[in-house]
């Protein structure tokens, strides 16, 4: 066995044992269903929507927040238009001399945690939530996410985020990422190791900020970074996985390829910003197995496709270099399709094994969160999804050994 | 910490890697047992082909001339070899075996056409005896191994007798010292002339080989194979 695909054993090893841990976790403790029974009582709520250039899109999110179901003497909306260039203002204005919403405007700074810093100094509420102005919530989402708050200790709820009216294979491959995202986070949840409070609908205590302090810039992912420093500060984050929030996605390659480099170069940035938090014992689970496994995952996965562009290329310059020294006429090889020519070595059952874990995952994901993926949509994540993920690994890698800034907007 | 459930999460995964590793080893035991049979077969073939000969004599050529069917069976068993060794390795104990089984076959089938071809004068074989090396010393030899399987695809009739120049059998060396051998791989001898040493392209395997203007010509290429 070579050095290259010992490589990909280990890679292979680390990621089922992460899998099989999850699993593990699922059984031990099964999402609870979603019940009837309504919040004890009803805290204030302000929802922060910080938007730049989302005048597409801004009116449909509020409106999706105001037809919650949620007393309307308790839940307010700030909206604030980040310096956008489009007509976000001028949408906005819709609400105007709306009793629940507020409507501020901000020179852009930048980054996204100045917004939503500016939204928390400019509300009042118990509890303060923020969503992207591309962001939609199901009716019940505010309910759900305030009984969490029943328990005086949680600080932080995250919801379960689906995608929202998935069309193109794109698209459709998020979907299927996402709801894979609804499982792990909800194992994060009953390992209190959640690693992130996404934009769409996260809610807070108020009184967090207090004790740790507001956003901060944190290489533009502050979601990831609060969520890093409440573990840091021993503050207890939940997941709601019966709150839904629907968030549109990227539609392209070099959109999302922008979006999950920030996200990916947000990881190991924070992670170098917490390095004292891995494998060590004190910060429980996150510290010892969603830190590291974060981490290893970034650099299998770029190992990995390193590994098998290496041989594809290799195999194609082979096979060019023979055809020119030979001067066999080019032709295509006859596949043979008995049993024995299939390729049948461990690793094969190793792989197939993983992507057996890895639909479990999605399928309980599915459960979870009472949705339904199409055909199409595994197909598309499982025949697209291994050649852009190394996209964005190798990029958000390039961008962190340069140091280079590509900043929130991009 | 719940440090059994991370003892728990290592040992399954343990054993999902020892069921791949078992399922694959017992796959790679069946291949082997599938080549072998496979090789007895052919074993059988050439002694009955043999005896057949013996039998008929030069009586009836034709009989004899209609049924040179092993080339197809021992095509087949290089690519099957091929694949053996690939998985298991050139080194493998049971695939060094199977290969000097499988080059003893090759040399009982061409002394048989070359026992048929004299007595039978309307039979004339087309055959190229290949010596390689895999070990690493012939970056040629894995080009020159698919310039013959497209020869043998675009010529049906042709016989081509891979051998591995390093494998450790005496039959093999008696061969060698016959041929007189002694220069570079990649080593053709075609249709029993001098040796012919080292890379050439396919134009040049053909100049090498006029008497494939006698033989019927197919546009189906069969797969290739480092046998």
């Amino acid at each position: 066995m070579d050095i290259g695909a010992l490589g990909i054993y280990v890679c292979l090893f680390i990621g089922l044992y992460f899998e099989v841990f999850l699993l593990i976790s699922f059984f031990e403790k099964r999402p609870e269903k979603k019940s009837a029974n309504l919040p004890s009582h009803y805290p204030s709520v302000a929802i922060l929507v910080p938007c730049w250039n989302k005048g597409a899109t801004l009116i449909p999110t509020v409106e999706s927040l105001l037809s919650m179901d949620y007393p309307k003497d308790k839940l307010k909306v700030v909206i604030i238009d980040d310096g956008s260039t489009d007509n976000t203002f001028e949408a906005a204005q819709t609400f105007a001399g709306h009793p629940q919403v507020d409507i501020f405007q901000k020179q852009n700074e930048g980054s996204k945690y100045s917004a939503l810093n500016f939204g928390l100094a400019h509300s009042h509420s118990d509890l303060v939530g923020c969503l992207d102005a591309d962001s939609f919530v199901a009716k019940d989402a505010l309910l759900e996410m305030v009984k969490a708050f029943e328990d005086e200790t949680v600080m932080a709820a995250a919801p379960s985020m689906k995608v929202n009216h998935p069309k193109n294979v794109l698209e459709l491959m998020q979907s299927v990422e996402y709801t894979f995202g609804i499982f792990y986070k909800k194992m994060f949840d009953n390992l209190a190791a959640i690693s992130v409070l996404p934009g769409p609908f996260s809610i807070y205590r108020r009184s967090l900020f207090e004790k740790i302090g507001g956003f901060r810039k944190a290489h533009h992912t502050e979601d990831m970074e609060m969520a890093f420093r409440m573990h840091a500060n021993g503050l207890k984050l939940v997941n709601v996985h019966t709150a839904i929030v629907y968030t549109n996605v990227p539609k392209t390659v070099p959109a999302l390829v922008r979006q999950r480099t920030r996200w990916s170069r947000g990881y190991l940035e924070n992670s170098r910003d917490y390095s004292y938090m891995y494998f060590n014992p004190a910060y429980g689970n996150f510290g010892m197995l969603v830190l590291p496994f974060g981490l290893i995952a970034f650099l299998g996965g770029l190992y990995s496709a390193g590994y098998a562009l290496w041989h594809i290329v290799s195999y194609i310059v082979t096979r060019f270099t023979d055809m020119w020294l030979t001067h066999i006429p080019p032709h295509l090889p006859t596949p043979s399709w008995q049993w024995f020519y299939i390729n049948t070595n461990m690793l094969t059952f190793l792989i197939i094994a993983t992507l057996c874990m890895t639909l479990t995952a999605v399928v309980l994901g599915q459960r979870i969160a009472k949705t339904r993926l199409s055909t199409l949509s595994f197909i598309s994540y499982f025949a697209l999804f291994g050649f852009v993920a190394p996209l964005w690994l190798a990029r958000a890698a390039w961008d962190t050994v340069l140091s280079r800034e590509r900043g929130w907007l991009v | 910490m719940a440090w059994q459930k991370y003892s728990l999460a290592f040992i399954i995964t343990a054993a999902i890697f020892g069921t791949a590793f078992y399922i694959a080893q017992r796959i790679d035991a069946q291949r082997i047992a599938d080549i072998r049979a496979t090789e007895e077969n052919i074993s059988i073939d050439i002694l009955s082909s043999e005896t057949q000969f013996d039998l008929l004599g030069s009586l009836d050529c034709s009989t004899i001339a209609e049924n040179p069917v092993l080339s197809d069976q021992l095509n087949d068993l290089a690519s099957r070899l091929s694949v053996a060794e690939q998985n298991l390795g050139s080194t493998n104990k049971e695939v060094i075996q199977l290969k000097q089984q499988y080059s003893l076959l090759e040399i009982k089938d061409y002394l048989l056409l070359q026992q048929v071809s004299q007595k039978c004068k309307k039979v004339k074989p087309v055959f190229v005896l290949y010596f390689y090396s895999n070990a690493g010393d012939c970056p040629d030899c894995s080009r020159t191994g698919e310039e013959l399987s497209y020869l043998r695809g675009e010529y049906p009739g042709l016989r081509v007798y891979s051998f591995d120049y390093n494998l450790d059998l005496s039959a093999l060396r008696t061969l060698v010292a016959l041929q007189k051998l002694n220069g570079p791989l990649p080593a053709f001898v075609i249709n029993n002339r001098p040796p012919v040493y080292g890379f050439k392209t396919i134009e040049e395997l053909q100049a090498l080989i006029p008497e494939l203007k006698t033989l019927a010509s197919s546009t189906a290429a069969t797969s290739t194979s480092g046998f």
